[in-house]
Order: structure tokens, then sequence, then C-alpha cells
């Protein structure tokens, strides 16, 4: 159960938060990764794993303005990516594009498409539609969701349309429906929103507490899964938002992220705050017929839905990201600003 | 004498012999009769012998005999020539004289023969005239012979008219004295008559008659219908019915209407003994003489009941299966009352005395029904019975496990605290213990009783009390969780709603769950399972799937995996709650903008007031542990080197230093340490609840600090609170080294997320701390 220390590792000169998978990089398996420093020179890595997968070579190094809270690479350009940053008192988002490189490596100045500067509030997140090109662009902050289009060649970003979740529900983040242009997912202190983006209305939720991280299965519609402080893993079948259709133990303490496996659709990854990355099999019947068997085998659920536990961190860990090229592989981020690549490859094989 | 005696036989003999040659014609055949008999005395004297020589003889004789014995010889052999000569005079002159009167007899038959001829003639003609004469006779006879015999006959029928004309009188005399019988023989004589000219010569005696049979066949209905009357006028009176066409099947089904009637009203009464035999007992153990009286009653009535069944099947010989069925009925009325007494709270004594009414009732129907396999159906009925019993003997213990944890619920709810959790556990864990050893008590009360009833049931009863236990705990387990609330998709899963149970568990109650699951594993299990294994184990034909009916290790294992469950549960309550409360704490200030630090704030009172009824509640259900005083924690790892006095005299320098070389400075102390374990395993002790709890929530305080952004003041409000929670904080804990390290870890994070991490000058902090420290102690007199 005890992950081996096999993972490739890389240091963030600074403490750091977000990770992300450059899923339009489809001739590398590359991550970008952003510092969380209040007082320093910020920066964001592009990094690439080598050929022979057992290296980590920073591809790009780039200041970045501000502290870097949430990254988010565009899934059909590989040199544009969005973050949300923090000046210390105040929060903003933002577009760039990764300037050309030519073999330099000397910090050169990313470009800044847009800035998504229509928020009041404290912005959480920038969305990008997982499954491919689309001009919209979806960023929460505490409040309000907002819609925005996207022109990156005329570098404009305009409010499509916005909408307030409330005062109250102060909203922590969310998830754009792989399967559904229309349909994203916001977490609120007391429950998860889902919005169709069309009307700008609520078609559904989950009323569930405490929610920090929540994914979408890339792989099977109306099936996604969250992340709690303190109970835990939940998956849910959106038809069915009132029971959650598997409960994983998660972590010792917060379980922080979560993330859907890209191909294998039983496969969880979650980052807590116990300073591990845990690796989930979910129960292989995640549809309809769930219910008939959970009743036999639930009393006492005999396969450890744990695959494998890494614990080789020094603090908590808080970004996580599956390579969307090789699915078998995933980045986490420590807050102490290791980047360690695993592969999950000899676990599966094992089974 | 033997000597004169001897010859005078033998010469009759020889006579004889001599006759019976000459008659027959065959001289051997005698012959070698009389050669054998006297050649058995001597062979060579006998002169009768064909084989006799004359000169051997004489020779030996000669020989063998002196003079005079010879001359006696000479005598006698001259005697019995003249004897012989004699003899054969005799022969001939007999001869003869047969000889002479057949031919006088010959001669007679010939003259007899010659009249004979015209005699006949005579005759015949005599008898040719006697016929003659009769023939005129006969003839002139007929005629008046023919008007006798019409003359009676109708005298026959007249008789018989009269018969009939007398028949309703006869009746009506029969009806007065009783005499049914010959009524009806009389009735069913004259019936083909009545059938023939019923309708129009005798049309007013059919009618008479009829109504005459209809007052027997009413009073016969009547006799079959007394009970009053004996079984065999009874039985007559059927037979006569029946005899009279009448429908008798109808009768009968009336009859065992009205036997069923009787049946209901056999069953109240069994009830009301039922009923009746429980204040008795519950009373005390006097239990003869006022529980006997009813069950006399009862007794008496089934016997009753008993009777009328014997004497239906002599009445009805065909009725036995309906009987069958209404005996069966009454048994299955009996076991459906026990059913309906089971569902009351009764201990087995009361079934058993229940069962035994049963049984002798059974008893005493199979001994006049006994085809009706009545032992053999109320033992099916009786296993449903027992069935029912064990389980709702089972659930109802459920039930008072279930009340003794929600108790302690519900009095919180009404707002008595002084309702301990220790009372609650130590309750519950008496009804887990007691209530099982009870069952297991009642059980084997009902094994050990002699009831033949029971005894052929007891594998059966041992399956089902091992398989009851197994089941129970299961059901238990389920329950605990139920209570607990903490797994809602297990309690969605089987179907209950949520709002029927406690609404929201506190988290006392899981904590006690958590003990009592430890103590079921750990006591309960092993003493049930010793004392199933003392009294329900020898239950003789047990079957194969007795093996798995009770598992102890797997109900261990299933409680064991419950408790640790529940603790973390307890945990994860307790922590959840300081969470909202330090979450609260740091999203609702804008800390960029924080005023400087005046006093501790006071979530800090919060969290230690949490962390006292955390402490208050695990006081009550867990044990003490080791208090260890270690620096180390659990894993070995040293990490002392990482707490306070290098952390403080950085944190002193880092108010001067960049924030950058104190970044530096955390890498590099990282890389020379060990990981410290904050995550250990939590034990069934008070310490180590608590410590788990502190240390998760110390570990959501960094977190929260991680998330935001502070300006000098909000730092130094944070190390301010966090001082002041060491000392209190350290007192109730196990770890103290990693407590410390976590809190130094809160004031290192909160530094880093500081614009301007300037902290307070050591006396400022140690002056508010006492301030504070001041204000609880005044407070604390006032509110306890």
């Amino acid at each position: 159960m005890q992950g081996t220390s096999s993972g490739i590792g890389y240091g963030l000169k600074y403490q750091a938060r977000c990770i992300s998978d450059v899923k339009a990089d489809t001739d590398h398996t590359s991550f970008l990764t952003g510092t969380l420093s209040l007082k320093e020179e910020n920066e964001v890595h592009l990094i690439r794993l080598s050929s022979g997968g057992n290296e980590l070579i920073c591809e790009g190094l780039f200041s970045h303005p501000n502290e870097i809270w949430d990254l988010a690479s565009c899934p059909f350009d590989q040199r544009i990516f969005s973050t949300v940053y923090s000046t210390g008192e105040a929060y903003g988002a933002a577009i760039w594009q990764i300037p050309e490189l030519y073999g330099e490596l000397n910090s050169p100045q990313l470009e800044r498409i847009t800035s998504l500067d229509a928020h009041v509030g404290k912005i959480k997140c920038v969305l990008w539609w997982p499954s491919g090109r689309n001009d919209k662009l979806i960023s929460i902050d505490e409040e309000t969701l907002f819609l925005w289009s996207l022109d990156c060649s005329k570098k404009v970003a305009q409010v499509q349309s916005q909408e307030s979740a409330g005062m109250l529900h102060n909203l922590s983040g969310g998830a754009w429906d792989p399967h559904d242009m229309n349909a994203v997912a916001a977490i609120s202190e007391s429950a998860t929103q889902f919005w169709d983006l069309r009307t700008m209305k609520k078609t559904n939720s989950i009323e569930r507490a405490h929610i920090r991280n929540i994914d979408y299965n890339p792989k099977k519609k109306h099936i996604l899964v969250t992340a709690e402080d303190e109970s835990g893993i939940h998956i849910w079948d959106l038809r069915k938002p009132k029971v959650p259709i598997q409960e994983l133990p998660g972590h010792a303490h917060w379980t922080w992220a979560v993330k859907c496996n890209p191909e294998q659709d039983r496969l969880i990854l979650s980052a807590g705050t116990d300073s591990t990355v845990n690796l989930w099999l979910a129960s292989p019947s995640t549809s309809d017929e769930f219910t008939a068997e959970s009743l036999l085998d639930s009393p006492t659920r005999r396969i450890d839905p744990l695959l494998s536990s890494y614990s080789d961190y020094e603090d908590s860990v808080y970004g996580i990201a599956w390579s969307s090229r090789e699915p078998w592989i995933f980045a986490s981020l420590s807050y102490d600003g290791r980047v360690v690549v695993e592969t999950v490859k000899p676990l599966l094989s094992k089974k | 004498m033997g000597v004169d005696d001897v010859p005078l036989d033998d010469k009759a003999k020889r006579m004889r012999d001599l006759l019976s040659s000459f008659y027959s014609p065959d001289p051997s055949m005698s012959s070698p009769d009389t050669t054998s008999s006297s050649s058995k005395r001597t062979t060579l004297d006998d002169i009768n012998s064909s084989s006799f020589d004359p000169d051997q003889y004489m020779n030996l004789l000669v020989q063998k005999s002196n003079l005079e014995r010879l001359l006696q010889r000479h005598v006698e052999m001259a005697a019995e020539i003249k004897n012989l000569d004699t003899d054969l005079q005799m022969l001939v002159y007999e001869n003869y004289n047969k000889f002479i009167s057949a031919t006088d007899t010959i001669k007679r038959m010939n003259s007899n023969i010659v009249g004979m001829e015209s005699n006949m003639e005579q005759l015949l003609e005599k008898i040719m005239s006697v016929q003659s004469r009769s023939d005129g006779v006969n003839t002139s006879l007929f005629e008046k012979r023919e008007h006798v015999e019409k003359l009676h006959r109708t005298r026959n029928l007249l008789r018989k008219v009269q018969f009939i004309y007398d028949l309703p009188a006869r009746l009506g005399k029969c009806i007065k004295s009783e005499a049914y019988a010959d009524a009806v023989r009389f009735y069913t004589g004259a019936m083909p008559i009545f059938k023939a000219y019923g309708d129009s010569s005798f049309q007013d005696c059919k009618r008479a008659s009829e109504e005459a049979m209809a007052i027997i066949i009413k009073n016969l209905e009547g006799k079959l219908f007394s009970d009053s009357e004996s079984i065999q006028t009874r039985a007559e009176a059927a037979v006569l019915l029946k005899k009279l066409d009448f429908p008798v099947e109808s009768l009968k089904a009336r009859l065992l209407d009205k036997l069923a009637q009787s049946l209901a009203d056999l069953q109240l009464n069994t009830e009301e003994i039922s009923n009746a035999s429980v204040d008795p007992k519950d009373l005390s153990q006097e239990e003869s003489n006022p529980g006997s009286a009813p069950a006399a009653t009862h007794e008496a009535s089934v016997r009753e009941f008993a009777e009328a069944i014997r004497a239906y099947r002599i009445i009805f010989p065909d009725s036995e299966s309906q009987l069958i069925k209404l005996s069966q009925g009454v048994v299955t009325k009996h076991f459906e009352a026990i059913e309906e007494y089971v569902k009351k709270r009764i201990c087995s004594t009361e079934l058993l005395h229940v069962l035994r009414i049963i049984w002798t009732d059974v008893l005493l129907m199979d001994e006049v029904l006994d085809e009706a396999a009545l032992p053999n159906y109320s033992m099916e009925a009786a296993k449903v019975a027992v069935k029912q019993y064990v389980a709702s003997t089972f659930s109802r213990l459920l039930h008072d496990i279930s009340d003794s944890l929600t108790r302690v619920h519900v009095k919180q709810k009404e707002g008595m605290r002084e309702y301990s959790l220790q009372t609650a556990l130590e309750a519950s864990k008496k009804a887990v213990l007691q209530g099982s050893m009870d069952v297991l008590l009642d059980f084997r009360q009902i094994i050990e009783d002699n009831l033949e009833l029971l005894v052929q049931l007891k594998p059966l009863i041992i399956d089902l009390v091992q398989e009851g236990f197994q089941d129970f705990f299961g059901a238990l387990d389920d329950h605990f969780l139920l209570l607990s609330g903490g797994n809602n998709s297990v309690s969605q899963d089987q179907g209950f709603v949520e709002g029927t149970q406690v609404d929201k568990a506190f988290a006392g109650l899981v904590l006690v769950l958590a003990q009592l699951s430890v103590f079921i594993e750990q006591t309960a299990i092993p003493k049930i399972t010793e004392e199933i294994a003392a009294s329900f184990s020898g239950g003789g034909a047990r079957g194969y799937e007795h093996g798995p009916a009770f598992v102890p290790g797997e109900i261990c294992r299933i409680f064991r995996s419950a408790g640790e469950k529940f603790l973390h549960l307890y945990v994860d309550m307790r922590t959840q709650r300081i969470s909202l409360l330090l979450k609260k704490r740091f999203t609702t200030p804008n800390w960029v903008k924080h005023k400087e630090p005046r006093e501790v704030h006071m979530f800090v009172d919060l969290f230690l007031q949490e962390l006292e009824a955390t402490g208050c509640e695990v006081k009550q259900i867990l044990p003490e542990g080791l208090r260890r005083h270690r620096r180390n924690d659990s894993n070995g790892s040293t990490n002392s080197s990482r707490s306070n006095p290098l952390r403080e005299e950085k944190l002193s320098r880092s108010s001067t230093q960049r924030a950058r070389s104190q970044l530096l400075e955390t890498h590099l102390a990282k890389l020379f340490k060990q990981k410290i374990e904050i995550f250990t395993k939590v034990e069934y002790t008070q310490e180590s609840v608590v410590t788990t709890v502190v240390k998760l929530c110390l570990k959501s305080l960094q977190e929260f600090v991680r998330l935001q952004t502070f300006n000098r003041s909000g730092f130094q409000q944070i190390q301010l609170d966090i001082q002041f929670l060491r000392t209190p904080v350290k007192e109730i804990v196990e770890d103290q080294a990693v407590i410390d390290f976590l809190l130094d870890e809160v004031i290192v994070n909160a530094s880093e997320r500081c614009l301007d991490p300037i902290p307070l000058e050591p006396p400022i902090l140690d002056r508010l701390i006492q301030a504070k420290l001041a204000k609880t102690r005044d407070q604390n007199p006032v509110t306890p």
C-alpha cells in the first residue's frame, strides 16, 4: 500500500498550490505549475517529462506578477493558460499566452491576453471546457458565476452572462461537465449547485456541506466525484443526487482535491492535507445496478478500494493532475513546492 | 387249562382254514399264512405244512423223545387223527346240507316266478284305472281351486291395502312408542305402493303417512342433534334418516357447522386461559392454583370436543375429512393465538404453558382422530410459533438495547445533562449482556422442557437460536450504524427513513457506541459463545448447516471494525464542530485590514470549551490510558529538534530577517528532520482520543491560516491566540511534542502568509495572555 518513492521529483523555488496538465500538448507529457509566494517574484513553470520518462525537464520558466491560487491550461492551445492570482488584498484572473520559445530559458515575459476583470469578490477559479475547443470560459468568484466569451486572436474576453449564486452561498470552486457544454457544477458552502449556462439557472443540486473539490468523470456521464473536509470522497450519480453511490474514506485530514482518471473511469486520485496522495479504485458498478449490488456487499465491503497511498511528501498536497496524454501518469504538488510525477502502471497491470 | 385251550383253538382254526381253502379258489393265499404262523413254532413237526417230511419227523421224534413221550405222542396223534376225521365228516355234511338248501331255494324260485307275470298284469290294470280316476277328480276340482286361489290373492291384496290404510295410525303408534325403526321399516315397505298409486287411490293415506313421517324425521333429527342422547341412538337416528333418503349430508354439514361454532367458543377459551395464565405467572411462582382453574375448564371443553368428534365419527362414518379439517382448524387457531400472544412480551415459561395446553388438546383430539395426524400438524405449527418466538425475542432485545441507548439522546434533549453518558454506557452494556443471557436462559428453558412437542423440535430450536444470535448481532451492528447516522448510505440502502430515527446523532452517543462495540467484541461475545456451547450444542440431530449458524469470530470482526469506525466517527464529529468554529473565525474578518491585537480572541475560549466537552464525554466512557510523558511520537521518529527552542529563536529573529531566508531555513530544517507523524492510530483511551481531536483541529487551523493573507496585526493576533492555546492544550494531550510542532507550524504559516511578519514583543504577548488568564479566573467562579 505504501507507495515507494518511484516518483520523479522537481522542485519549485517557493510554495505552490496548483498544477495543471497541458492537454493540448500532444507530443509531450507536460504540466504547468505556478508558485504561491506572497512576497517573492512568482513563477510559472512549464515542466515536461523527458522522453525516457525518468526526468522532469523545465521547458519554460516565466515570471508571474502575483501569487497564483489557481492555474488551468487551455485544452486546445498548449500555449494558453489561465491563472487566478492575489495581490494580497485583491484577487484577479487573467488569460496568458506563453511566448514562442526558441530554446532560451531566460524568463521571458508572459503575454497577457486579457484579464477577467469583471469580478468584485474573491475569484476562486477559471474553468475551461475540458473536452475540446470552445470559445467560452467560466470564472467563479465567491458569489457570482461568469460566462465569458473569449477571442484569443483579438485578445478580448467579454462577459456573456453572469448570475449570482446568492450572498450566503460562498462559492469556492467548480467543474465543467465534459459531456455537456452547458452544464457546470459550482461548490458552495452548503451544497453543490448545477447550472445550465444557456439559461444561467440552477438545475440541480447536491445538498452536502463542506465540499472542497469536485470532478466530473470524463468517461461516464452523470457521474462525479466530490472531496470533503472530514468525510472523505463521495461518488455521485447526478440522476440520484440524494445519496452518494459510493463512499471512499478519504484522508486522515482534509481531502483537498480529487481527479478522475481520463481513461480508467474507476480510477480516482485524491490529495489531502495529511501529506498523502491516495489512488482509489471505485467499485465497478457505478451505474444503475449499483443499488442491488451494494446491498449485497455494503455491510462488509471486503475489497479495499485504496489501491495505493503515496506518502512521500513533506507538506500538504494541494495540486494533482492526471496526464491526458499518458493517462497512467499523474503529477502532484505539495505545498513546499515539490512536484512529483508518478506512474500507476505497475498497480494497474497487477489488477 | 391253557393246554386244553390251545388244541381247541387250533382245532377251530384249522376248521376255518379248511373251509376257507375249500371255498377260496387259491389255497396258496391262505396257506402261507398258516405255515408261517406254525413254522414259527416248529418247522419240522408241522404236519400241515407242505414241506412236511414224515420220515424226518419220525426220526427226529424218535431221536429226541423217550419212550414214554413217544407213547404219549402216539396217543396224541391218534386223537388228533380221530379229530381230523370227524372234522372232515362234518365238513362234508355241512357242504351237503348247503347244497340241498340251495337246490330247494332254486326250486322255490322257479315256482314263484311262474305266478308273477299275471300279478304284474293285474297291477298294471289297477294303476291305469287309478290314473283315470284321478284325472277325473282333477278336472272336476279345477274350477274351484282356481276360485280359491283368486280369493286368496284378493285377500292378500286387501291385507296390504289394509296395511297401507292403517299405516298412518300405525306410524302414529310408533311415534308414540318411539319405535322409529319399525316406523321406518313400515314406511319403506309401503313406499313402492305409494310410489305407484300415491297420486291416485292412496292420496290421503299417503299424505297422512307422509305427515307422520315428517314428524318422525323431525324427531329423528332432534335426536341427532340433541347432545343428551346416547351416541348409539344418535347413530341409529342417522342411519334411519339415511334410509328415508333424507339429505343427511346437509344435516351433517349443519352438525359440523354447529361443531365449528362450538370450536369458536373453544378458541375464545384458549385465549382467556392464556391471558389468565399470564397474570398469576407474573405475580409469582405460585402457578398451580389460580392458573389451573381456567386450564381445567379449557381441558374439559376440549374433552367435550373430542367426544363430539368421536360421536360424529360414529354417526357419520364418512365425515372424517371434515373433522380432520375442523380439528386442524382448532390447532391452527391455537397457534394463531400463540402468535398473537408471542407478539406481546412473554417469557418462555408462559410460552411453554400455552404450548403445553395446546399439546394436551392435540393429544386429546389425536386419540379420537388419529388420521388427522394432528401431532405432526401441530409440530409444524409449533415450529413456526417457536421461530416467531425466537425472532420476536431477538427483536425485543434489539429494541431494549436501542432504548437504553437512545434514552441518552432523549434525556439530553430534555436538558437533563445529569443523565451521563457513563450511565448510558453501563445501561446498554447491561442490556446487551444481561439481555443476551436472559434470552439464552429463556431458550434453555424451552429446550430443557420435556414436552414431547418441543423435544422433537430441539435441534431446530438450537439452530434457530444460533442463527438468531448471528442475525441479531448483524442487526445490532446495522442499528448502531443507523443510530450513529454517520453512514447514511447504508441507512438509505436499507430503506430507512432517516426522519424516523434520531435526527442527528450526537457525538456522545457515537462514543458510547464505540465503547459498546468493544465491549460486545471483548466481553459479550465470548460469554455468549460459551453459553451457547454449553447448552445449545448437544442438540442431537443437528444438521451440517449447524456449523456456520453462529460464528463468533465473524461477529467479533464486525464489531471490532464497527468500534473503530465509531471511534473515528466520534473524532470526526468532534473535529467537525471545531472545524466549523475555526472556519467562521478565519473566513469572517478581513485579515488584511486587521486591527492591532488587544486581547486573546474569544474563539480560543470556544475551542477550549469544545475540547473540554470532548474530554468530559471521553472521561465517562473510555478508560484512562497510560499517560506517557514522551517527547517522541508513536512512530519513534525524533522530532524534538523541530519544536520549540529553535523555532522560537528563529521566529524572533525573523522579525528582522527577510521572509525568504526564513523559508529557506524551513526547507533546510525539513531536510534534516524526519517527518513528524501527526496522524497516528486512535486508541480506546481518553488521551488518545482527545489528542487526536486536538491534532486534527490544529492541522485544520494551520490549513485555514494558509488560505488567508494577513497584515501585521492579523499575524500578531494569530500569534497571540496560539501562544495562549499552548498551555491549556498541552495539559490535556498525551503527545506534547506533536502539539508543539503543530502550534509552531500555525505561527510559521501565518508568518508566511503575512505581508509584514513582525511578531509581538514577548512582554506584550505575556501581558495579554496574563490579562486573559485573569479574566477567565474571574469568570470561572461565576460560571462553573
